[in-house]
């Protein structure tokens, strides 16, 4: 009898983090890698403050875009190399379900950082970026890149070249989520008219559920033994 | 198969209408002036007074000249009037009208001059680099003064070119004058409005953000050719440089893509074969 | 210990399956095809009187992009009725269509930027048009690379029609952009332009005439025949490929 479908996704997701509670693997790389990120763009844009003002929301969402890559990498490699992917398979739970489970642990882990470096960047980079429509439209990016990331790691986790891989085949998918996603927050920070940036985030969130029914609906076909 | 060749009569069919009918729909074959620093259309029916830089058309029916000539000064004003002085032998003075305007290659500016009653000239000049363009329609012996000039569109919406046509009478014009009749008119420069009374004819066509114009006191009967000729100067000028090199190149990475994408397969069949020969031999010797 | 080898050369062939007519009548048509649609580009059509002789291209560039929807949709078909029915033909064809879609769309980035160069003054321009342009290039260049990069005959079938199908999401993205993204100065010529629009152009009747077989061509004949040849010769590597695998298990 298969677990019904929330069941076994919530299990997953419980399962990822308390691993991550006891281990703090994901999340501190993760971390630490955004601060680092954010402190050399700092560095390398200092010169400029106008420059510096005008490439916050690249910033975030070029550092945001590499966390979640790492993330997904190393989870997927643990997963894999603890035998954890199969573990799965073989459990009576839909694929679907593995692949929200999935999707929202990435998701999760990625949106703390996100959250932890929104609060930095107001500080290193002088724009507020502690405002709910820049929350919201991050939370959404972070999203988007989740669905097309869970997708892809679990393929290239399973190719020869592994952590190579990811980024060859995630970032041109992710871009029309990063295109969007940069553009609503600039209008956001910029304070362009509503009509500007809601247009954006708008289009952000149409190809995010777009691309993760997709995704929900092709997951099957990565996972097979 | 059947399908195939349905499809491919359908094709030659069509390439071979394409072949007859693509030879009508254009200006075909416009002849171009080519210079080191510019290439012009050649207006045809007009007196070729070109030297090897300036491009010089002369109409002696209408008493006008369209010279396209690079001046080596970067002061446009300078420039523009010496080119007119050396050209026509007259001091042109200073400019009557002056402004800016920004065209499809970059800032340029629209002069009028009026040396005396007998010669008048419109000049569009731009800087380019360390010299000067100067495009000039100049006038001699006119029955009614004409002039020609570009102007930025004062409202981008706007479906013609009758607001900057008011607001150049009312620049150029003493008295100003309102033109009630109105007609619109296909010219190979573009589609042209035409505004007339018994005094003035003026003409307006819309091209990007930009509108061009063209005014004559007294009813111009020639205006809408000389204005045509004008201006399918100014945008000879500005969009087409000589621009074949660039097509021929084109051509290249299309013809060097194709090829790679076919030698490559047929590349791939010759590396299979030999493996395959390879193997064969392989068994063959072991056997 | 000598093990005497089971495999004589006779053993080691490749079914030669001769070219089917019809594939052999596509390729004549589409060499033909391609030459008078040059012929019609090039020397029938008259030349722009604001463009000058560089619009011409436009008669490739704009063909090429459609090619490549063709050979790029045959991918995502390829891809989703492989997920459905696991024949290998359709992962072939998927393939087949990302080889021929990426050399066309090659044509058409390469077109578009010498064209920019006398009529926009640049190369490139990180015009939204443009820039997904070159963002479909590199998606399926990335489905080269993956694909390589994947051992297992039937994992990778079934991953690459995954990233076929998702791969297609740029080539809508790229051809309805002007519609999401209005401040493209990318011109449109069937249809109206964006008000930035540069470089456009008057569909006249000689135009049209001119662009509809070579549009024609491009769309169908080009894509079709190439993918068909690339097809074949994918089935003869796999076949060989077994044949090795075979040998050497001997």
């Amino acid at each position: 009898m298969k677990t019904p479908f929330f069941t076994g996704a919530a299990a997953i997701i419980k399962k990822d983090l308390r691993a991550e509670f006891r281990a703090r693997e994901l999340v501190s790389v993760m971390g630490l890698f955004a601060l680092l990120s954010v402190l050399v763009f700092s560095f390398a844009l200092e010169l400029d403050r106008e420059a510096r003002e005008e490439a916050v929301s690249g910033v975030l969402w070029v550092t945001l875009i590499f966390a979640s890559m790492l993330g997904l990498n190393r989870g997927m490699a643990l997963e894999c190399d603890q035998g954890g992917l199969d573990a799965m398979l073989a459990a009576p739970v839909s694929r679907s379900a593995i692949y929200l489970g999935k999707l929202l642990g990435n998701f999760i882990f990625t949106a703390i950082v996100g959250m932890v470096m929104l609060p930095l960047m107001t500080v290193l980079y002088g724009k507020n970026l502690l405002d709910a429509w820049v929350i919201g439209t991050t939370v959404i990016g972070v999203f988007g890149f989740a669905t097309i990331g869970t997708l892809l790691a679990t393929m290239t986790v399973q190719t020869r070249a592994r952590e190579a891989l990811l980024p060859i085949a995630m970032l041109p998918i992710v871009l029309p989520f990063l295109l969007t996603a940069v553009r609503a927050t600039t209008g956001l920070l910029n304070g362009a008219l509503d009509g500007e940036w809601r247009g954006s985030l708008g289009m952000l969130a149409g190809i995010t559920v777009i691309y993760f029914v997709i995704c929900l609906l092709l997951y099957r076909y990565v996972v097979e033994e | 198969m059947k399908i195939t060749i349905t499809l491919a009569t359908f094709v030659f069919a069509l390439l071979s209408v394409g072949a007859v009918n693509a030879q009508g729909g254009e200006a075909n074959g416009v002849a171009y002036f080519r210079s080191r620093a510019f290439n012009v259309p050649i207006l045809a029916g007009w007196e070729d007074q070109s030297t090897e830089t300036v491009a010089q058309f002369h109409l002696a029916e209408a008493g006008a000249t369209i010279r396209t000539a690079v001046v080596p000064q970067d002061d446009i004003l300078a420039a523009a009037g010496a080119d007119l002085s050396a050209a026509f032998g007259v001091d042109f003075g200073a400019p009557i009208y002056q402004d800016k305007v920004n065209l499809a290659d970059g800032t340029w500016t629209a002069l009028i001059y009026e040396a005396n009653a007998r010669i008048s000239a419109s000049v569009m000049a731009r800087l380019a680099g360390s010299e000067t363009v100067v495009i000039s329609f100049v006038e001699s012996d006119p029955v009614g003064r004409i002039l020609m000039l570009a102007a930025t569109r004062s409202d981008e919406s706007a479906a013609d070119a009758s607001g900057e046509i008011a607001t150049a009478i009312d620049r150029l014009l003493d008295p100003p004058a309102t033109l009630e009749r109105q007609e619109s008119l296909a010219l190979p420069s573009g589609e042209w409005l035409l505004l007339s009374s018994e005094r003035y004819t003026a003409m307006g066509m819309v091209f990007g953000n930009d509108s061009y114009l063209a005014i004559a006191e007294l009813a111009g009967e020639p205006l809408p050719m000389l204005a045509d000729a004008f201006n399918r100067t100014l945008l000879g000028f500005f969009i087409t440089p000589d621009n074949s090199p660039y097509l021929a190149l084109g051509l290249a990475a299309t013809f060097i893509i194709l090829g790679t994408l076919v030698g490559s397969l047929f590349w791939r069949e010759r590396a299979l074969r030999k493996d395959l020969a390879l193997l064969q031999a392989l068994a063959g010797a072991d056997g | 210990m000598w093990e005497k080898p089971k495999l004589a050369a006779s053993d080691l062939q490749i079914e030669e399956s001769p070219q089917p007519r019809t594939l052999r009548i596509l390729t004549v048509i589409t060499v033909l095809g391609f030459a008078g649609s040059l012929y019609l580009g090039l020397a029938a059509a008259g030349t722009d009187i604001l463009q000058g002789e560089i619009q011409r291209i436009f008669y490739i560039h704009m063909p090429s992009f459609f090619g490549a929807f063709t050979a790029f949709g045959l991918t995502l078909i390829g891809g989703l009725i492989y997920l459905a029915r696991r024949r290998e033909h359709w992962d072939r064809i998927a393939l087949a269509g990302v080889e021929v879609g990426l050399a066309f769309s090659l044509i058409n980035l390469l077109t578009g930027s010498i064209w920019a160069r006398p009529i926009w003054n640049t190369w490139w321009t990180w015009d939204p048009r443009l820039t997904s342009a070159a963002i479909m290039c590199l998606t399926y260049a990335a489905y080269l690379m993956l694909r390589a990069g994947i051992d297992d005959l039937d994992r990778r079938r079934a991953f690459m029609s995954v990233y076929g199908i998702l791969a297609f999401v740029t080539v809508l993205i790229t051809l309805f952009i002007i519609r999401i993204v209005p401040e493209t100065i990318h011109p449109v010529i069937v249809g109206a332009s964006p008000q930035n629009a540069q470089g456009g152009f008057e569909a006249t009747s000689g135009v049209v005439m001119a662009l509809f077989p070579s549009l024609l061509l491009w769309l169908i004949f080009m894509p079709l025949t190439l993918i068909w040849h690339r097809i074949r010769l994918e089935k003869r590597i796999e076949a060989l490929n077994r044949l090795k695998t075979l040998a050497l298990s001997e």
